[in-house]
């Protein structure tokens, strides 16, 4: 028995000088557990110190060694100061956070307002017909001989609608598509090089002025 | 007063000779629209290099391809290339 209690006292001895030097920073634990719990802050804190000291290495490290360099500076430090630290950075994190948060919520919005606007630029304008009358009688890129021809081809492309819609059919419109499409690229080839503004006007209002010409009420109305 | 008299001698010939377009310059832009017509017309021709004045609204169009065309606006406000 006395055996069995030297050895077991022995034993207990042995395990607690071992032991004793871990028991003091478990003691140290539950209180900088606190503070591990709010490991941000501390990490925060330390941060700032790194900055002064080394700026380039100190803020990408605070998220992952954060914990250890709390674990570490409490005990290197004193405590007391660590109870500070830890309750004054503990405001920043939490409002770094909110900070982060913030921008983004409104930066999302931001970014989906530039995002309509294309939409609302692809929409063609409305046809001016009398716009491009105009422009196109003003425009030098065409001169005066060529300008007749083509309100002489204008006229009789109009003449065969005004005949379609007189003959009462109401099929068939689609044959007079392509002399229209003929006459467009005439007019394009005459100006692309001279008046090219014009030329992507009247190329961008190619299919409003066939649903115009297609249509005889509005034909009849423009005529 | 002579010279005064000899500036404007001087001066009103050059002033009479650069005033307006140039005869090259409307004739570059006859012979495009001259080209421009006949192409419009559906007309072989390629380009107008030159061009004879007959009346208003009337020139002989040579092209590049030799051919030879009149183009005329006729009674009717038509624009008519006639080949020669």
């Amino acid at each position: 028995m006395r055996t069995i209690a030297i050895l077991v006292l022995g034993l207990a001895a042995c395990t607690g000088v071992k032991e004793a030097p871990p028991s003091v920073p478990p003691q140290a634990e539950p209180v900088v557990a606190p503070p591990a719990a709010v490991a941000a802050p501390p990490a925060a804190v330390v941060a700032p110190a790194a900055v002064v000291a080394s700026p380039a290495a100190a803020p990408p490290q605070p998220a992952t060694t954060g914990k250890e360099t709390v674990a570490t500076a409490p005990v290197a430090g004193a405590t007391a100061p660590s109870k500070d630290e830890a309750a004054k950075p503990a405001p920043p994190p939490v409002k770094a956070p909110a900070k982060a948060a913030a921008p983004s919520v409104p930066t999302e919005p931001s970014r989906k307002d530039p995002a309509p606007s294309p939409v609302a630029k692809a929409q063609e304008p409305p046809l001016d017909v009398a716009a491009l009358t105009a422009r196109l009688r003003d425009t030098k890129a065409i001169g005066t001989f060529t300008k007749l021809a083509l309100k002489n081809q204008v006229d009789d492309l109009l003449g065969q609608f005004r005949a379609h819609y007189q003959s009462g059919r109401k099929t068939g419109i689609d044959s007079l598509r392509q002399p229209y499409n003929m006459l467009i690229l005439k007019v394009l080839s005459l100006l692309q090089d001279s008046d090219p503004a014009l030329a992507r006007t009247i190329s961008a209002s190619r299919e409003a002025i066939w649903s115009v010409l297609a249509d005889p009420e509005k034909f009849n109305s423009l005529t | 007063m002579t010279a005064r008299t000899r500036a404007s001698v001087l001066i009103f010939p050059l002033a009479a000779l650069f005033a307006g377009p140039s005869p090259a310059a409307e004739d570059a832009t006859l012979l495009k629209d001259l080209t421009s017509v006949i192409m419009l017309l559906g007309l072989p021709c390629g380009q107008v290099v030159s061009a004879k004045r007959q009346a208003d609204n009337d020139h002989i169009a040579s092209c590049k391809n030799g051919y030879r065309y009149r183009v005329f606006v006729n009674p009717e406000g038509r624009v008519v290339a006639q080949k020669q």
